[in-house]
């Protein structure tokens, strides 16, 4: 290995567990299973790992994942060893902790593992988030005016969303029943009965214009992906890093102004930039969607419905099966699973493989993966492409 | 503190803000007395964000807490159907607003009484208080039809902090 070339960075393995609506095991237990199972997808023993990054939510227990995982999952002899932490947007954030890694001879073979485990017994996921967040600083005073869990933020921005692009309740409509339409295809998706527009109506109402199927669903689980420049690690199913794009727009509360809008762009055009692409070079987008009206804010936001108002694109058929940029191809978060962006990366990597069963889209050979995270105050944007 | 009297129509007092030591002091001390204090640059007067210790626009690490205009208007709105069992005491769905203060800041607040759930983007509103376990919280009214010389803004600090 000559130092200072850069090697070709790829993804070479994949490790899943169940994504479970039933509390049971730790994040640690599941972790573990993720990992030996991403091993033997890539066909390397767990001494090939030189490098080790682990990521969780910030969320709502005490036993989150951390660095200590390498001694408790069994690693040893590690280059690089961190806990990444960017929200939302961890997972991409990852993927280009361990490229920068491998691209510098820093490490050869870095495993990726997210795990989290937000559900336990006794109480559904919104009474579990709305007791989450304590009582000091700003998050104090949110909470002792009514805003208890995650979903009343999105409303407020759905609501901004929704009054200064004319759009409505119709296009959330089109983002949940289309999400749903690729969920009847991914048998890892925790919601497959069929939905049409009169089941999105009759869902109640939580924090208004999110219904209770505008939400996401959090799931017991964990995912490991393996990043390697060893050609010999998961040849079989490679699939190379083309480029990825990072935005932080550090944006302040301030009257006169949007606080949550306009971020994130540039993400998309440095990840294209890096792998000389455009957006119509793009075969999908998996996209990070915890309500379904960052789905419609991105796809607008991102420049990816081309000359198409979103609305209209996503009224159209654009976003689904046959169309012009299939996008949450596994459901997403809304009926798939909510593992926070292990999710979009994770469908991405299963349809670049041509693993995507009924849900798997034609001819798939690049995926556009974009992760979000806090108020939308994070971008991170991942373009992969299956070897030729 | 708490009296049956006491109770908040909204929430359990289990909710109530941490106060002694907290970030939001300030804000907590001028609401006891119904003023409403925030957070501005020092140097620049830029308005700050509640947790915010350095100015994005100068650069300064000193922060001014003062009163500002108890008027604002609504930024954003939602009504909160869910009601936690536990936490939320009332029995209908209640409103939560982001309001655009004059003073440049943005506050995420509740109605002042339940049965304000009428908000719409762009209303003005007046800020007033809620007592949650014997902590004044900021909560909106709909604007009253003229301006009360009792809520203009006074210049006076009520609370400085130097690094």
């Amino acid at each position: 290995m000559t130092r200072g070339v850069p090697r070709e960075v790829a993804i070479a393995g994949l490790g899943m567990t169940e994504m479970s609506l039933r509390p049971g095991r730790t994040p640690l237990q599941l972790a573990v299973e993720a990992a030996r199972s991403a091993l033997a997808d890539a066909g390397i023993e767990q001494r090939a790992i030189d490098g080790l990054l682990v990521g969780s939510s910030q969320g709502v227990r005490p036993d989150r994942l951390g660095v200590a995982f390498a001694a408790q999952g069994g690693f040893s002899d590690l280059r690089l060893l961190e806990h990444i932490e960017i929200k939302g947007a961890t997972t991409i954030a990852m993927v280009q902790r361990a490229q920068l890694a491998i691209e510098t001879g820093a490490a050869t073979t870095v495993m990726c593992v997210f795990a989290d485990a937000p559900l336990v017994a006794g109480k559904g996921a919104g009474s579990t988030y709305a007791h989450s967040g304590g009582n000091a600083g700003v998050r104090g005073l949110e909470r002792a005016s009514g805003v208890l869990g995650s979903v009343p933020t999105y409303a407020l921005l759905a609501r901004r969303w929704l009054h200064t692009t004319g759009a409505d309740e119709a296009d959330l409509c089109a983002v949940v029943t289309t999400a749903r339409a690729w969920a009847l295809g991914n048998p890892a998706a925790v919601v497959r009965t069929p939905l049409d527009d009169r089941g999105y109506y009759d869902s109640p109402m939580v924090s208004d214009p999110l219904r209770r199927l505008d939400c996401a669903r959090p799931v017991n689980g964990a995912v490991a992906v393996i990043v390697s420049g060893d050609p010999s690690v998961g040849e079989a199913a490679r699939l190379t890093v083309r480029g990825i794009g990072r935005d932080h727009p550090i944006r302040h509360r301030r009257a006169g102004g949007e606080s949550w809008f306009g971020g994130g762009r540039r993400a998309v055009d440095l990840a294209l930039d890096q792998a000389g692409m455009s957006r119509a070079d793009l075969d999908m987008a998996q996209l990070y969607d915890p309500f379904s009206v960052v789905t419609l804010m991105l796809l607008d936001e991102y420049g990816l419905t081309g000359v198409q108002p979103v609305s209209d694109f996503v009224r159209g058929g654009g976003i689904g099966p046959g169309g012009a940029l299939p996008t949450n191809t596994g459901g997403g978060q809304l009926s798939g699973f909510y593992l926070q962006g292990m999710t979009p990366l994770a469908e991405a990597i299963v349809q670049l493989r041509g693993a995507g069963g009924e849900r798997q889209v034609p001819d798939a050979a690049t995926a556009l993966v974009g992760g979000i995270g806090g108020r939308v105050d994070h971008h991170a944007a991942l373009i992969l492409e299956r070897a030729a | 503190m708490t009296t049956a009297l006491d109770l908040d129509w909204l929430l359990n007092p289990s909710l109530a803000p941490d106060v002694a030591d907290d970030t939001l002091a300030p804000l907590y001390t001028a609401a006891s007395y119904g003023q409403l204090a925030l957070p501005f640059c020092a140097d620049c007067a830029t308005p700050a964000d509640l947790d915010q210790r350095v100015c994005d626009i100068c650069g300064s690490a000193r922060t001014l807490w003062r009163t500002v205009q108890l008027t604002g208007t609504v930024h954003s709105v939602t009504v909160m159907h869910r009601r936690e069992p536990g936490l939320v005491r009332t029995g209908a769905p209640y409103p939560i607003l982001d309001v655009e203060l004059t003073s440049g800041h943005r506050l995420i607040m509740t109605s002042r009484e339940s049965a304000d759930t009428a908000f719409r983007i762009g209303d003005p509103v007046a800020i007033r208080f809620r007592s949650l376990g014997g902590v004044a919280i900021p909560a909106a009214i709909p604007a009253p039809p003229a301006s009360s010389p009792a809520n203009e803004s006074t210049a006076h600090s009520i609370s400085e902090e130097c690094p």
